[in-house]
């Protein structure tokens, strides 16, 4: 029993002995494990995570994740510690800047932590704290007041800016969907699971997986490397097969000069 | 948790870990044999001709008396309405669908719940009797079910995640889908549902794998029918046996789904009453309403049909189970296939041309037709007890019709057995008063032209399980229940007959007297589908309760006698205890 114990205990401090996690926060050796297996992590000040230190509506926080201080990003992934589903999405910038912005739901005052996969297989991980009142995942969408929630559901609204000095170009997009937790009796889970956008040449731009606390008509700000295509088709799918196809264009796209 | 570990690196990693740890996919070929294969249960029908037979005999009249429960299973919820579903046995694991389309994959040894699958209804779905569902289909990895705002989704059977989920209908134009879905030669064929709105009755096949569209089959005549994606034939002749544009609402629905046989490669989906209710708007046959359609399983053509009810007048839908067997008499053996239709007449029909072989009433009282001519295979009415025409006044002068609406026999599904060469009907026997009055078409409403009221017409019973021969047209035996039987029956080589009650019971039977020999309460009315198979040697019954259905909605008179049934939501498994 003593083994077992002392074999526990080295498992569970060796890690944080490494490198203590800046918010103190109860769940990040459990999700360390769970979303980064035994990869190595280092906290990151070049992944910058900007949310509000209290939140205003804990149905629909705004949080950024900017990774742009780090070369060479596979994968970003933003989990919220203290929410019944901690991960709230993974983003993969195949053609795009390391940079994701959208809302999400929070349960509880909580560490929100933006992780960077780089290509020497590193999680850079940077945070924030966010207070909040509770409840965010556990109530009922907005979207139940309305009677024909289900006419517009996977409608998409999206704006695109001509590429500034950093040479991407935003895309903003919002897509009307009730966001379902799954954890309000008698509501069954119903979420968007999968984005990705393209362009009119096929080429992958980037690849989103999104889960329950993305907020009810879910907003994602992203920077793209378009190159010449003329407009961008963004795809994707809910829990329930529910399918969302919009195409965005790019008017300015090959009509210069 | 483990679901949302990064799937863009280890995609592929985990599929070959799922593979190794599933159970295998359903072959065509399975399906086919479902009604000899003892270990399974992968049709709705116990095999697509829709015998409900099961060559199990482990339990018998003497051993069922033992029976008791293995594990019962709650679907949960505050969502208690009625449980009509017919359970899926593949591989251990058994597929049973609840009311507001759910569906759950539940562990069939020891009833511990893998997954569920709760479908997101929108508000302003219209189902007319209930937010039932009659059941699941499994073909490959994939298990099917229909939707109340008319969707067809497939899901991974091994995980329950949604593989595809494709419209059927307009659910804000009445449509819905309550059936259990068909799967033929990798087709999945499923009928549709919301006669009560004026929609038009639908047959579609699409593709197993993806959900594509491959053929659609109207039921009602002058509409066109699509092959790949093209027109492909009118259905019928435009206005032959409709007046003006009453057609294009014409009803029709295939609201009970269809039966498949394998040996004349045929589909047989019923067709539901023709819309509005009232006949004095649409002189005419009003083809293909009230019938049973024979179709072409590739192409989704018509091979024949036989109309049950021509010009109906009383919401005598055709929709019931044509369930096709080997008839024999006089030394031959005849292709046929029978019907317990609403309108009381239990019909014997050659199942390779529609040729009427035989028409007999299962019920005591039938008024609204003197019998059924051999000759000509139609009804010789009896006019007085159409329900009048009410043209310029508000209302027509009421009949009084048995049987009621609500049917001789419902969609409660019927059960066959070659041993015994024994039909078991799980019949009613009630009337009503019936009148008629001025309507017009209005999407999405309800498009009646009709008032009712439904009686009991004995004191004592108004359900009767029945033992029809269908050589003769007689009935060998019958069981009487107070309140109206609702639920599907099955037979086994066992010599038993088991069905459910709403008073709460699954009863078995001897299928050669029909003595009652076992029963058990369940805690709620029974108005689901038992079934049976075999688990590591020994006989399983399975069947859902949860009272509900159409009975305590529409049932005047007769709603008052049920009113005091209570709700549930669960599945019970029984089995004899070890030795």
């Amino acid at each position: 029993m003593r083994t077992i114990l002392a074999l526990l205990l080295v498992l569970a401090v060796a890690p944080a002995a490494a490198q203590d996690d800046p918010f103190g926060s109860p769940m990040w050796e459990v999700l360390r494990g769970e979303y980064f297996g035994t990869a190595p992590v280092v906290f990151d000040g070049r992944v910058a995570v900007t949310a509000p230190a209290s939140a205003e509506n804990v149905f629909a926080v705004p949080v950024a994740v900017d990774a742009r201080g780090l070369e060479g990003v596979r994968e970003i992934v933003l989990l919220a510690d203290l929410n019944p589903f901690p991960l709230v999405l993974r983003f993969r910038p195949d053609a795009a800047a390391p940079f994701v912005a959208t809302r999400i739901k929070v349960q509880q005052a909580t560490a929100v932590r933006g992780a960077a996969l780089t290509a020497d297989g590193v999680w850079h991980v940077g945070g924030a704290l966010v207070d909040a009142a509770g409840g965010g995942c556990a109530a009922p969408a907005q979207a139940y007041a309305e009677k024909d929630w289900a006419q517009h559901v996977g409608e998409v609204q999206a704006r695109a800016w001509a590429p500034g000095p950093a040479g991407t170009t935003r895309v903003r997009l919002r897509i009307r969907h009730p966001q379902d937790t799954g954890l309000v009796a008698g509501i069954p889970a119903y979420f968007i699971e999968e984005l990705a956008l393209t362009g009119d040449d096929g080429r992958v731009l980037g690849r989103l997986q999104t889960g329950e606390p993305v907020a009810e008509n879910p907003v994602f700000t992203l920077e793209l490397h378009p190159g010449a295509t003329r407009a961008v088709r963004l795809r994707g799918r809910d829990n329930q097969a529910g399918e969302i196809d919009a195409t965005i264009p790019l008017p300015w796209v090959g009509r210069e000069g | 948790m483990k679901r949302l570990i990064s799937t863009f690196a280890l995609a592929a990693g985990l599929a070959v870990w799922a593979a190794a740890a599933v159970a295998g996919p359903v072959s065509n070929d399975d399906i086919l044999k479902d009604a000899t294969s003892t270990g399974d249960v992968l049709s709705y029908g116990l095999g697509p001709q829709g015998q409900r037979f099961s060559p199990l005999a482990k339990l018998t009249p003497e051993t069922v008396a033992k029976l008791v429960p293995a594990w019962s299973f709650s679907f949960g919820g505050e969502k208690q309405r009625g449980q009509e579903a017919q359970p899926l046995v593949h591989d251990g694991v058994m597929y049973v669908t609840g009311s507001y389309s759910r569906l759950f994959a539940v562990d069939a040894r020891t009833g511990q719940k893998k997954w569920q699958y709760d479908h997101r209804l929108p508000e302003g779905i219209m189902p007319c009797c209930d937010v039932v569902n009659r059941g699941a289909a499994i073909h490959g990895n994939k298990v099917y079910f229909t939707t109340l705002d008319a969707r067809l989704v497939a899901l991974d059977k091994d995980t329950g995640k949604v593989v595809w989920n494709k419209k059927l209908a307009d659910y804000q134009a009445g449509y819905s889908n309550t059936a259990a879905p068909l799967v033929v030669e990798g087709k999945v064929i499923t009928g549709n549902s919301g006669g009560e709105f004026g929609i038009v009755g639908m047959v579609e096949a699409r593709d197993a794998e993806t959900g594509e569209l491959v053929w659609q089959r109207p039921m009602v005549e002058g509409h066109m029918g699509t092959l790949n994606g093209k027109e492909s034939t009118m259905t019928g002749k435009l206005n032959a046996s409709w007046p003006g544009d009453l057609w294009k609402t014409g009803g029709g629905a295939t609201w009970l789904g269809g039966t498949y046989d394998p040996e004349t490669r045929t589909l047989f989906f019923g067709t539901g009453n023709p819309a509005p209710w009232n006949s004095h708007l649409r002189p005419g046959d009003n083809l293909y309403t009230s019938s049973t359609v024979a179709l072409n399983p590739d192409t989704g053509e018509i091979k024949w049909h036989y109309q049950t009810t021509p010009h109906d007048g009383w919401d005598f839908d055709g929709v019931n189970e044509f369930v096709s067997f080997d008839l024999k008499k006089d030394g031959q053996t005849i292709k046929a296939g029978a019907k317990a239709d609403r309108n009381g007449f239990f019909y014997v029909i050659d199942r390779t041309n529609g040729k009427l072989l035989n028409a007999a009433p299962f019920v005591s009282k039938i008024t609204w037709a003197k019998e059924i001519d051999l000759k000509t295979g139609r009804p010789v009415y009896i006019d007085d007890n159409r329900p009048a025409d009410p043209s310029g006044a508000e209302k027509g002068k009421p009949v009084f019709a048995a049987p009621a609406f609500l049917g001789a026999k419902n969609w409660m599904p019927m059960a066959y057995s070659p041993q015994t060469e024994l039909f078991y009907v799980p019949a009613n026997e009630w009337g009503m008063d019936i009148w008629n009055e001025p309507i017009t078409y209005k999407k999405g409403a309800a498009y009646l032209g009709a008032g009712f009221t439904i009686k009991p017409l004995y004191n004592d019973y108004i359900g009767a399980l029945r033992a029809m021969d269908p050589k003769t047209g007689k009935i060998v035996w019958e069981y009487k229940n107070p309140a109206p039987l609702w639920g599907g029956v099955l037979t086994t080589a066992g010599n038993l007959v088991f069905t459910g009650t709403p008073e709460g019971f699954l009863k078995a039977f001897d299928a050669k007297t029909g003595k009652e020999v076992w029963k058990f309460q369940t805690g709620s009315g029974v108005v689901g589908c038992p079934i049976t198979w075999e688990m590591d040697g020994e006989q399983y019954v399975a069947v859902a309760s949860g009272w509900g259905g159409a009975v305590p909605l529409w049932g005047g008179d007769v709603a008052k006698l049920v009113k005091d049934i209570n709700q549930g939501g669960s599945l019970w498994v029984f089995k004899l205890p070890k030795a």
